[in-house]
């Protein structure tokens, strides 16, 4: 039940066009666009428009964010049984809904740029999403997790403070109820990542791994240096890279430094960097988007 | 998946959760989490007893409570006393009073 229409298919290929976000029907659910076979929009006629412009960059950098704070929530609730302990377990839960809260906030800010929020958020397939690398899969072990949320949290709690410090009115708006929330995230993260560092052995040897396998690609995420980025930065959007990449360093350094990780040295991994999807190559696994979009919800919805 | 975290020692102490819902209001026992540091106690009892808009929420670890009173022996309503004499703590019976 992933049928790629509308503003979910514009959103993943360059060529898509926003539209004004469609009126809602008698029932209060959203119109559907008429589109063909590639998601194009048609006239009511059927007639297959010319080739629509690019969607605004501010509009691809808002659901990159969106995706990966919805795919880490689906990571974070893997952890939901099996935590080390119940409380751990209890704070997984807790961080879950908080960042799946923030991908709704962000998804709905879509609507400014002429998306349907709804549409992109349950409509969309796996090769669709935005999401950072890392959270493609499972993590593996509870050390891979703590790596997460120091790594990727902590990256994008970075560049929401950069989105809300910039000229966007509803980032500026929304963003800083988010920071607040993410503080605990990186109390949790920090504590976590120190125990597990101090522990040495096994311990501290996975922890190791997880952040190597996580931060070359979440770097490029948060720092990715291409021309969509900067225009970004032009105007007046986000930081310049080298501000968010020192509040990143701030954020996160001295975390890493306990498992003998130098920030300073770590590099971005952007080899086939793809500019329209703000990320590289692969794509989230199947199952994890199919509990994105809530597809055995909305099968079970009664209208 | 192993969902385990090898190598870690998980000593965890008890802490007991105080907050109060506004500025004034006596601070009031909310329950209890158990934590290795303080650092993870705070984040622990702050998403666990997170069921109100709390102004202020304060954890202390159990074994810092020094009785003031009488408590020996069970309470009425037949619990144990949660600090033992010599101030050390008991175990935790469960996370929400």
């Amino acid at each position: 039940m992933t049928g790629e229409t509308g503003d979910a298919a514009r959103l993943a290929e360059p060529t898509g066009e926003p539209r004004p976000a469609p009126d809602r029907d008698s029932t209060g659910q959203a119109r559907t666009a008429r589109t063909d076979a590639r998601g194009r929009r048609t006239d009511q006629a059927g007639q297959t428009g010319d080739p629509p412009p690019e969607p605004a960059p501010l509009a691809r950098h808002v659901l990159a964010l969106a995706d990966s704070k919805r795919l880490l929530g689906i990571r974070y609730s893997d952890w939901l049984l099996g935590s080390p302990s119940i409380e751990t377990g209890i704070a997984a839960s807790s961080m879950a809904q908080d960042e799946w809260g923030h991908a709704r906030l962000l998804y709905s800010m879509l609507r400014d740029f002429g998306f349907d929020p709804f549409e992109v958020e349950h409509e969309r397939p796996a090769d669709r999403y935005y999401s950072l690398p890392g959270l493609d899969g499972e993590f593996e072990d509870w050390a891979a997790l703590v790596a997460a949320v120091v790594v990727v949290d902590g990256a994008l709690e970075t560049a929401l403070e950069s989105l809300g410090a910039g000229n966007f009115g509803l980032a500026r708006s929304r963003v800083p109820k988010m920071l607040a929330e993410e503080e605990h995230h990186r109390h949790f993260g920090a504590a976590w990542f120190g125990r597990l560092a101090s522990a040495g052995g096994e311990a501290a040897e996975r922890l190791r791994a997880g952040v190597a396998a996580l931060l070359p690609s979440t770097l490029a995420g948060l720092l990715p240096g291409d021309a969509l980025y900067e225009s970004l930065v032009r105007d007046g959007h986000v930081w310049p890279e080298d501000r968010v990449r020192e509040r990143y360093e701030e954020r996160v350094g001295g975390v890493l430094a306990a498992a003998g990780v130098r920030i300073e040295d770590a590099a971005a991994e952007r080899d086939d960097w793809d500019p329209a999807r703000r990320r590289g190559p692969g794509a989230p696994a199947e199952e994890a988007v199919e509990r994105a979009r809530g597809d055995r919800n909305r099968a079970l919805f009664v209208e | 998946m192993s969902k385990d975290a090898p190598g870690v020692s998980f000593g965890e102490e008890t802490y007991e959760v105080f907050a109060r819902k506004k500025r004034g209001d006596a601070l009031k026992h909310v329950g209890c989490v158990d934590a290795p540091g303080d650092a993870l106690a705070r984040v622990y009892a702050w998403k666990t007893y997170d069921e109100e808009n709390w102004f202020e929420m304060c954890v202390v670890p159990r074994r810092a409570i020094v009785r003031a009173g009488p408590g020996k022996g069970t309470s009425a309503r037949g619990e144990p006393p949660s600090v033992r004499e010599d101030g050390a703590a008991e175990p935790a019976a469960g996370r929400r009073p």
